[in-house]
């Protein structure tokens, strides 16, 4: 039974440094995975450019040889999927980048710009001899700009990107006016640190604790923990590929498994629902499959392929706060989370803020908590609305650390 | 070769790698795979902007090239612009590892063969506490060419390969992760390491029974090399990546050439000629690897460049223009970079601490103003000797006073290859090297 995965991607990149358009890049691509699937065994044979498809389904009998298991039924199912809004030409995308640059420029004199726009296209294809046919497409303008004051000593101060599928310039200046605006406006910490910010990074730990093999081996930090309520009343985190709160992420995953409205809950009001498992890891541990392989276009899918989010509040960012003001860090690095699940980042700046806009920028610290506080007691919740980044982000109370001289 | 266009610079880089992997977890193999690809990315300068492009189709660079010479601007001065100047011209060809240690000659039997050694040697079924285990081998072999407009023609080769066993140890609920890497240019390299894995094994083990929480506050810490290395890429090296600092004049007066920047003991060397991780004979620029000392006795004394950023500066290439992959432009980067090692015995080091911690592993770091490390393994040293292990998670400092804080460095230099270095989303292999030593104050959280 032959398979296949393809993924094209069309990557336009116009580069800045030092304010200035240093280089226009095309990048197109194309990888295949031929995959031949015999007697509980697939050869799977990875090509990066055009290749014949009967070459590539060749070369993947071949890799039988190597005795990769896979003994699971080959999905079914239609569906293609295109979340294109807008696409813009190399030109409008040129144009734009001067564009920006012109108006941030010459607003922000005393900054320098480095970064740039691009616009990725991307589509992802599966397809197998049982009928499966699937496609995901998707096409998202990028702004990215890391950002020096003339004064600094540092190689660069901070950093704001915006990524959309219906590019919107005022956003991108709205961002600029927050992390350029207030730059030389000094603030000290507030008594309460509230951080707003994206929550990518703080999902990390919980994402490597929900693995169903982790679980099952009693290694996660959460084993023995399944339908116990660890967190928040408030915290629900879901598996969401509808796209709706992020990008080119695939309906389908390595299995070839989709999900029901394209979502699955695993945390529910702070109870822990499940551990996300691919075919093999649920058939190796007795649990529920969850549609969370990793398409390997080399190898046998692996697991852990989560997209995860946190369920929204009703409430405002500026409601949630109810007057108090928040904490931005906009620099960090080379802290995270240890084997305990506690949470240490020195952040090296950071702004005040009123929840949707900056006050002004604050001395380095260091930021303390843990996993299980930052979703349970500390936990405020994730607006409603998207202010400051133009993407979903948590209000969570943290402590501060011991900060050096 | 290529047919390139009149009155601007062209320049085309075309990679070919192989790579394999090969993992096992928990007596199940998970990864079994050999990859082959191959790309080539287009440049096209005319003096204000690089136009580029990136194909897998190899034979149809010349069409590319053409592409793009249609959206340049003929530029008849081209090639007295300073950036281009400074681009190499050499004709080369560097093979080395196309002979016995050829790793492409590798079989899946002596790799599962040295893995299965290991197994047998590494894993204690009696110590209950380890939950999982994983080994596992890759290796890559890449072939890099490289040719100009000004006349470059260079063909060298690159490979390396890797080994890794690690341990979930659980106690109490709590699973510290613990392994040891190993990356070789040759397959030998990896052979014989038993004692070091199962050396490491225990000591982690000892950690994750034993292990208390650190009392956050400033500290004499000792740092053993390969934290020193850590530190060394992180707080010093990337600022001796000129790129960041062409037109800034607060950065130029700050890094300005014969300035005390540490402490007498501190010396700070980077080359791209060393058969190690960074080997980088010849860059992405055709521009030839030397030695270049960034930090001699405390006194900066060198800088890394490609050729922009040494035309900007008006300094000489060092060799230091790397790209990613043939999808990847070039920039400045390490290659091999160490502290030079000192006098002092590693031993001595430790007894001159009253109170302090011992730096023993680091799982990355990072470095601007303010430069960070997250350890993954300490030990508390009183009245000169190791004591208990402690579980800290973070530690930082400023890089401008660190390194003058630095009073003791040891004579026990080692250079790791296991490093892989990101920047501006692109990665590369570097080594990092140094010795012992002793910074009189960081912050311990």
């Amino acid at each position: 039974m032959k398979e296949k995965y393809t993924y094209t991607q069309a990557v336009s990149n116009i580069k800045v440094e030092e304010n200035e358009i240093i280089s226009f890049d095309k990048i197109n691509t194309v990888e295949h995975s031929f995959r031949v699937h015999s007697d509980g065994f697939v050869g799977v044979q990875y090509c990066e450019g055009s290749m014949d498809e009967d070459e590539g389904y060749k070369k993947a009998n071949e890799k039988l040889a190597l005795k990769r298991p896979y003994k699971f039924e080959l999905e079914t199912g239609v569906r293609h999927r295109d979340k294109t809004e807008k696409t813009v030409s190399d030109k409008e995308l040129m144009d734009m980048t001067r564009t920006a640059l012109e108006h941030i420029r010459s607003k922000y004199p005393d900054f320098t710009l480095k970064g740039g726009f691009s616009q990725n296209v991307s589509c992802m294809l599966m397809e197998n001899e049982k009928g499966l046919d699937y496609s995901n497409r998707d096409c998202t303008v990028n702004a990215s700009f890391s950002y020096k004051h003339k004064d600094s000593k540092d190689i660069y101060d901070g950093y704001f990107s915006i990524g959309q599928r219906d590019f919107d310039m005022d956003k991108l200046y709205s961002m600029a006016d927050n992390f350029l605006g207030c730059f030389n406006e000094l603030k000290e910490l507030p008594d309460e640190i509230i951080i707003q910010n994206q929550y990518y990074e703080y999902l990390n730990m919980l994402k490597g604790a929900l693995d169903a093999e982790e679980l099952s081996l009693g290694t996660s930090i959460l084993s023995g923990k399944i339908g116990e309520k660890v967190f928040s009343d408030n915290f629900t985190l879901i598996h969401d590929v509808s796209d709706k709160e992020c990008w080119h992420t695939c309906f389908f995953d390595g299995d070839g498994v989709t999900l029901e409205n394209d979502t699955l809950t695993y945390i529910k009001n702070g109870v822990i629902l499940r551990g996300y498992a691919d075919k093999k890891i649920a058939d190796k541990y007795g649990v529920e499959h969850t549609g969370s392989a990793y398409r390997d276009f080399a190898d046998i899918p692996s697991n852990g392929n989560v997209n995860l989010r946190i369920e929204r509040s009703n409430k405002t960012i500026k409601e949630l706060l109810d007057g108090r003001l928040s904490v931005v860090p906009v620099q960090y690095s080379g802290g995270g989370f240890n084997e305990k699940g506690e949470y240490t980042m020195p952040v090296q700046l950071a702004y005040l803020c009123d929840g949707e806009k900056f006050l002004g920028k604050l001395p380095p610290f260091t930021l303390v908590s843990n996993m299980f506080d930052m979703f349970g007691k500390d936990f405020i919740g994730v607006g409603s609305d998207d202010p400051v980044f133009y993407d979903k982000q948590i209000l969570v109370r943290m402590k501060l650390g011991k900060i050096g001289e | 070769m290529y047919k390139f266009p009149e009155g601007l610079f062209t320049d085309v880089r075309i990679e070919k790698q192989v790579t394999n992997n090969y993992s096992i977890r928990n007596g199940e193999v998970e990864n079994n795979s050999d990859i082959c690809t191959e790309g080539a990315i287009i440049r096209v300068y005319d003096g204000k902007m690089w136009y580029t492009s990136v194909t897998n189709e190899l034979d149809k660079i010349q069409d590319e090239i053409d592409n793009l010479a249609g959206l340049a601007e003929k530029n008849d001065d081209i090639y007295n612009d300073p950036a281009i100047k400074n681009f190499g011209s050499e004709k080369a060809e560097i093979i080395r590892f196309d002979g016995e240690n050829d790793l492409r000659k590798i079989t899946s039997a002596q790799y599962e063969e040295l893995i299965s050694g290991y197994i047998k040697a590494c894993c204690d079924d009696s110590i209950e506490e380890i939950k999982q285990w994983g080994a596992s081998y890759g290796h890559g072999h890449k072939i890099k060419e490289y040719y100009s407009s000004k006349g470059a023609a260079i063909k060298q080769d690159k490979q390396s390969c890797q080994l890794y066993f690690g341990f979930a140890i659980t106690v109490d609920g709590i699973t510290t992760n613990a392994g040891k890497f190993y990356r070789c240019l040759d397959f030998d390299g990896l052979k014989g390491r038993e004692q070091e894995i199962t050396a490491e094994r225990d000591r982690y083990l000892d950690y994750a029974r034993n292990a208390v929480d650190v009392e956050a506050g400033d500290y004499t810490c000792v740092l053993a090399p390969v934290v020193t290395a850590m530190f060394t890429h992180e707080s010093f090296g990337h600022k001796s990546e000129s790129d960041f600092m062409l037109n800034d004049q607060t950065l130029r007066d700050e890094w300005v050439m014969g300035k005390a920047v540490g402490s007498e003991l501190v010396s700070i060397c980077d080359r791209g000629d060393m058969l190690n991780n960074g080997y980088t004979p010849y860059d992405d620029e055709g521009n030839k690897a030397c030695e270049t000392w960034l930090i001699k006795n405390g006194v900066l004394t060198g800088r890394l460049h490609d050729s922009k950023s040494a035309a900007v500066l008006d300094e000489k290439v060092t060799g230091n223009a790397r790209a990613q992959g043939y999808s990847c432009q070039p920039m400045v980067r390490m290659t091999n970079t160490y502290f030079e090692k000192g006098e002092t015995d590693p031993e001595d080091i430790i007894k001159g601490v009253k109170d302090g911690i011992y730096v023993y592993g680091v799982n990355y770091g990072t470095g601007s103003s303010t430069f960070t490390m997250q350890p993954n393994l300490c030990y508390r040293i009183r009245d000169g000797k190791l004591c208990e292990p402690v579980r800290a998670n973070v530690i930082t400092g400023s890089v401008f006073k660190t390194l003058f804080d630095i009073d003791a460095v040891g004579n026990d230099y080692i250079l790791f290859d296991t490093y892989t270095c990101g920047k501006n989303g692109q990665s590369v292999p570097v080594s990092a090297g140094g010795p012992t030593i002793r910074v009189k104050k960081l912050t311990v959280n």
